[in-house]
C-alpha cells in the first residue's frame, strides 16, 4: 500500500529554485533513497515532508490522507519520523530522556494530573521509562541511558538518534545523511541497523545520502535530483548506469 | 488641523528620529554579525554619555574635539566589553540566550553603577550653542536638535561608504551572511567581530554624547537603547537604510502622537503597533527572512 | 524578629524567581516584562479589596485568574516570535502596564501609589505558598511537561519534529508562570502594604532572569538558593546594598562564561535517594 505520496512539490526561496515538481511514491516495507549531488534539494525535500518548511506548490499525501498543510509536530503523531543531517539531540537532557520526549505526545495524563503528581501519572512514567530503555538496549545504547549526549562519542550519537526515531512509534523513517562522519567499519553497521530496523518493526524508510556503497546495498528504489528535480528513477543497478546521473555528478560527458 | 503645529513636531520628531537610527544601526551591526541582540549597547551609549561631559566640563570645552575623544571611547569600550564579556562565551560555543544574557548583565551593571557613584546628580554639559533655536518661517527648530540630525545623517553616511567600499567593510558583510566560511578564506573572524563592535561602539559614543548633551546626563539614559531596537526591529534587522528609515519614521511618528494623544498613551499605540508589524510581517521594511537549516 | 523579616521578604521575592524559573530557566523565554505581571496581580488584589471589598482569599485567587488570563491573552501574538522580539516586546509590555497604571489614576492612585492594605500576609502563607509552588515546579519538571520545556530550550525544530507542539506548550508555561507571578505580586500588595506603578521595571524583571541563571538553569533548588542569597543579601549588608546589583552584575558575567550551568547545578531538592523512591 503507498505509505506516502508526493506529488509535483515545489519550493522557492527568494529567487533560488530549491526543490521543483517532486513526485514519488513510497510503499511499504521498502528501503528507497534519494541522491543527487550538493545542493540538489534533498534535505529541502524531507523538510517538505516532515512539516519544517511549507510546499509552494503540490501536495503531499500520508496513508491516503492529504498533510500538505498540517503542522509538523502532527505530521509526527501520524508517524513520519526523521533524523537530521547535523545531530539534533537535546544537549541537557539525558540519553534516556531523549528518547522519552520522543514518545511524549502519545502521553495520556493531563496537566493538572502532572502537577499534582497522581499515581496515574507515576504509573505512566514508569511505562515510558521501560518503552525507553527497550528501545535503547534494541541498538545496544542501554548503558548510556543516563549520560549527556555530548559526552557520546559520534557512531553513538548517530545510533541514538535512530532509536529516538523509534520512540515516536513511526510507519515511515526519513533518514537524512545517516553514514555522514562514519567510518566503514561503522557504515556497514549501520547498513546491518537499517535492515534490521526496517524488517523487524514493519517500516517504510527512505534514505537520503552521498555514502554511495549504502545506497546501492541496501536500497530497492534511487530517487536523482539535480537543481531540485528529479533527473533519474529506478533500481540501483539502472542508476548506476544513467548518463543523466552520472553527468549530473561528474559534470561532463562519460 | 494646524498644519505648522503638525509639521513643527515632526521635525522636532526626525532630529530625535536621527538618534534614534543611530541606535538602530549600532544595534544592528552586531545582530547582523553575531546573530544577537546586543543590549550592552545601551550601556555603552549611558558610558559614553558621562564621558562626554566629564571631557567637555573638566577637560576642555570644546565640541569638536569631546566629540571625537567620546566616539573613539564609546568604540574602546564596546571593544573591551566584547573581548571580555562575548568572546569567551563565543569561543566556548555556548547557545545565543547566554550572549543575550550576559548583555543584558552588562547593561545593568553600567546603569547601576552609575547610580551607585554618581546618580544622585544631574549633570549638563556646557552649552556649545549660543541662541538655541533657528527660526526658517514659522517653524521653530531647536538647533541643538539641527546639529543631532546633522550629525547623525553624516555618520550613517561615512559608516554607508566604509560598509560598501572598503575592505573591511566587505569583511563585515561577509561575516554578516556566514560567519565561518571568512575564516576558511584566511580573513580573521576574531578581528573582524572586533572592528564591528569598534564600528557599533563609535555609534553608540556619538549617541551618549548627542543624548547627553540635548537632555540631561543619568544614569537611565541607555533605556532609550529600546527606542533604537524597535527602530532595527521595524527597519529590519540587519538592514542599515531599513534600520536608518524607521529611526526617522519612529521618531517622527512619537513626537507627533505624543502632541496628539499624550506621553502616557503613545508608549501603548507604539507598542501596539509593533507587535502588529511583527505578526504581520516579522522582516521588516527591508529585512529577509531566513530559513531554519535542518 | 529581624531574621523573620529578611525570611519573608527573600520568600516573596523567591516566589516570583520560580515564576520566571519555569518559563525562563526551562523553557527558555526570556521576558523583560514580568514585573508588568507583578504589578497586576498586585493592583488586582488591593483594588479588588480596597475599593469593591472582596474578601482577602477571594482578592488573592481573583489575581491569579486575571494573571492567567492576561498571560493566555499577550500570549497569543507573541509567542511565535522569536527569542528577541519576544523579549522586546514583553519589555514594551511591561512598559505599558506601568504607564497604564500612572494613567488610571482614579482607580490606582496613580503615582502616589496604593496603600491601606492590611498585613494579611506573613511568614506561614508565604512559606506555604513556596512549597506548593515548588511541588509543582518539580513535579511537572520530572514527567513529560519539564521533558518538553528543556527539549524546546534546547531546540525548537528539533522538539516540533519529535511530535512536541511548541506553540502549545510554550503558552501552558507562560500562563503558569504568568499566573504564580502575578499570585507574588498579590502577595507583596498585603505584606509590603504599599504599592507603585514603579514598584517592578524592567531591571526587576531582568533580575529575575539573571538570578536564574546563577542559580541554574537545571536545578530548582539553585534558583531558590541564588535567590536567597541575593535578596537576603541587601538586608545583612546594609552598607554595601548600594553595590549588590554591581555585585550581582559581575558575578553573573562571570558564572555564565565559567559555569554555564548555574553557580549551583549540581544542587537538587532531593537527594538521590529519596529521588529513586519518587518514581
Amino acid at each position: 500500500m503507498e505509505i506516502l505520496k508526493t506529488e509535483g512539490i515545489s519550493k522557492h526561496f527568494g529567487g533560488v529554485v530549491a526543490v521543483e515538481g517532486f513526485s514519488m511514491v513510497q510503499r511499504d516495507n521498502q528501503i528507497t533513497g534519494i541522491i543527487g549531488p550538493n545542493g540538489a534539494g534533498k534535505t529541502t525535500v524531507f523538510n517538505l515532508i516532515t512539516g519544517a518548511a511549507s510546499v509552494d506548490h503540490g501536495s503531499i499525501l500520508f496513508m491516503g490522507r492529504e498533510i500538505t498543510r498540517l503542522p509538523a509536530h502532527r505530521r509526527t503523531d501520524l508517524g513520519i519520523a526523521r533524523t537530521f543531517q547535523n545531530i539534533r539531540l537535546f544537549g541537557n537532557l539525558t540519553v534516556l530522556d531523549n528518547m522519552k520526549v520522543a514518545h511524549d505526545m502519545k502521553v495520556r495524563y493531563t496537566l493538572w494530573e502532572e502537577m499534582l503528581r497522581l499515581p496515574r501519572v507515576r504509573r505512566q512514567e514508569r511505562e515510558i521509562d521501560e518503552k525507553a530503555r527497550h528501545f535503547l538496549a534494541y541498538l545496544g545504547l542501554e548503558s548510556y541511558a543516563g549520560q549527556k549526549p555530548q559526552n557520546l562519542s559520534y557512531g553513538i550519537q548517530r545510533r541514538l538518534e535512530l532509536a529516538r526515531t523509534l520512540m515516536t512509534e513511526p510507519r515511515i523513517l526519513l533518514l537524512d545523511e545517516p553514514a555522514a562522519g562514519l567510518n566503514p567499519h561503522e557504515v556497514r553497521s549501520l547498513m546491518d541497523t537499517i535492515r534490521k530496523i526496517q524488517e523487524e518493526n514493519v517500516l517504510t524508510i527512505v534514505i537520503v545520502e552521498h555514502h554511495m556503497e549504502l545506497i546501492m546495498n541496501i536500497c530497492s528504489l534511487i530517487h536523482v535530483l539535480d537543481f531540485g528535480k528529479k533527473i533519474a528513477e529506478g533500481e540501483p543497478e539502472a542508476i548506476k548506469k544513467n548518463e543523466q546521473v552520472l553527468q549530473a555528478y561528474l559534470g561532463e560527458e562519460v | 488641523m494646524n498644519w505648522n503645529i503638525l509639521l513643527q513636531q515632526i521635525v522636532n520628531g526626525i532630529s530625535l528620529g536621527g538618534v534614534y537610527a543611530l541606535m538602530a544601526v549600532g544595534f544592528g551591526l552586531i545582530f547582523n554579525v553575531l546573530k544577537f541582540s546586543n543590549f550592552s549597547h545601551g550601556g555603552v551609549v549611558t558610558l559614553t554619555a558621562y564621558v562626554g561631559f566629564f571631557l567637555s566640563r573638566y577637560v576642555i570645552a570644546n565640541f569638536i574635539i569631546t566629540f571625537l575623544l567620546t566616539a573613539v571611547a564609546g568604540g574602546l569600550a564596546a571593544v573591551v566589553i566584547e573581548r571580555l564579556v562575548f568572546r569567551p562565551i563565543r569561543r566556548k560555543g555556548y547557545p545565543i540566550s547566554m550572549l543575550i544574557v550576559n548583555s543584558i548583565t552588562v547593561a545593568m551593571l553600567v546603569q547601576q553603577f552609575f547610580a551607585v557613584t554618581l546618580g544622585a546628580d544631574y549633570y549638563t554639559y556646557p552649552n556649545f550653542i549660543k541662541e538655541t533655536a533657528l527660526h526658517l518661517g514659522s517653524l521653530t527648530v531647536s538647533k541643538i536638535y539641527l546639529l543631532m540630525l546633522g550629525i547623525s545623517a553624516v555618520v550613517l553616511g561615512a559608516l554607508t561608504y566604509v560598509i560598501q567600499k572598503t575592505k573591511i567593510g566587505i569583511a563585515i558583510r561577509a561575516a554578516s551572511s556566514d560567519i565561518f566560511t571568512p575564516s576558511l578564506m584566511g580573513v580573521n573572524v576574531d578581528f573582524v567581530v572586533s572592528v564591528a563592535f569598534f564600528f557599533s561602539g563609535v555609534l553608540g559614543g556619538i549617541t551618549g554624547y548627542l543624548l547627553g548633551m540635548t537632555f540631561t546626563v543619568d544614569p537611565f539614559v541607555g533605556s532609550m537603547i529600546l527606542k533604537g531596537i524597535i527602530a532595527s526591529i521595524i527597519g529590519g534587522m540587519g538592514s542599515i537604510l531599513g534600520g536608518v528609515i524607521a529611526g526617522l519614521l519612529l521618531g517622527a511618528a512619537e513626537s507627533l502622537l505624543i502632541g496628539e494623544i499624550g506621553a502616557a498613551l503613545t508608549p501603548m499605540v507604539i507598542y501596539g503597533s509593533i507587535i502588529l508589524l511583527l505578526l504581520v510581517r516579522p522582516q521588516g521594511i527591508a529585512g529577509k527572512i531566513t530559513e531554519i537549516k535542518a | 524578629m529581624f531574621y523573620l523579616k529578611v525570611l519573608e521578604i527573600t520568600s516573596l521575592y523567591t516566589i516570583l524567581v520560580l515564576g520566571v524559573y519555569l518559563m525562563t530557566g526551562l523553557t527558555g523565554l526570556f521576558s523583560l516584562g514580568q514585573g508588568g505581571f507583578v504589578s497586576i496581580g498586585a493592583y488586582t488584589a488591593a483594588i479588588a479589596y480596597l475599593r469593591f471589598g472582596v474578601p482577602f482569599p477571594l482578592a488573592l485567587a481573583l489575581a491569579v485568574l486575571i494573571g492567567a488570563l492576561l498571560g493566555f491573552l499577550v500570549g497569543i501574538p507573541t509567542l511565535r516570535l522569536r527569542r528577541d522580539y519576544f523579549l522586546l516586546v514583553t519589555f514594551g509590555l511591561g512598559e505599558m502596564v506601568r504607564a497604564g497604571l500612572l494613567y488610571l489614576a482614579q482607580l490606582t492612585g496613580g503615582a502616589l501609589g496604593m496603600a491601606g492594605m492590611p498585613k494579611r500576609v506573613g511568614l506561614p502563607l508565604i512559606l506555604g505558598s513556596i512549597a506548593v509552588i515548588t511541588f509543582i515546579t518539580y513535579s511537572l519538571k520530572r514527567s513529560r511537561f519539564g521533558r518538553d520545556c528543556i527539549a524546546i530550550r534546547d531546540d525548537e525544530l528539533a522538539a516540533s519534529m519529535m511530535g512536541i507542539n511548541v506553540y502549545a506548550h510554550k503558552m501552558k508555561v507562560f500562563i503558569i508562570s504568568s499566573a504564580t507571578t502575578a499570585y507574588g505580586g498579590a502577595l507583596y500588595a498585603f505584606d509590603i502594604l504599599f504599592i507603585e506603578p514603579n514598584l517592578f521595571n524592567w531591571l526587576e524583571s531582568a533580575k529575575l532572569i539573571i538570578i536564574t541563571f546563577v542559580g541554574g538553569l537545571n536545578s530548582i533548588a539553585g534558583v531558590i538558593a541564588a535567590s536567597t542569597i541575593y535578596y537576603s543579601f541587601g538586608e545583612f549588608f546594609r552598607f554595601i546594598d548600594v553595590w549588590r546589583d554591581v555585585l550581582l552584575a559581575v558575578v553573573v558575567i562571570l558564572v555564565i562564561i565559567f559555569r554555564p550551568g548555574g553557580l549551583f547545578q549540581g544542587l537538587s531538592l532531593l537527594p538521590s535517594r529519596l529521588r529513586r523512591k519518587w518514581r
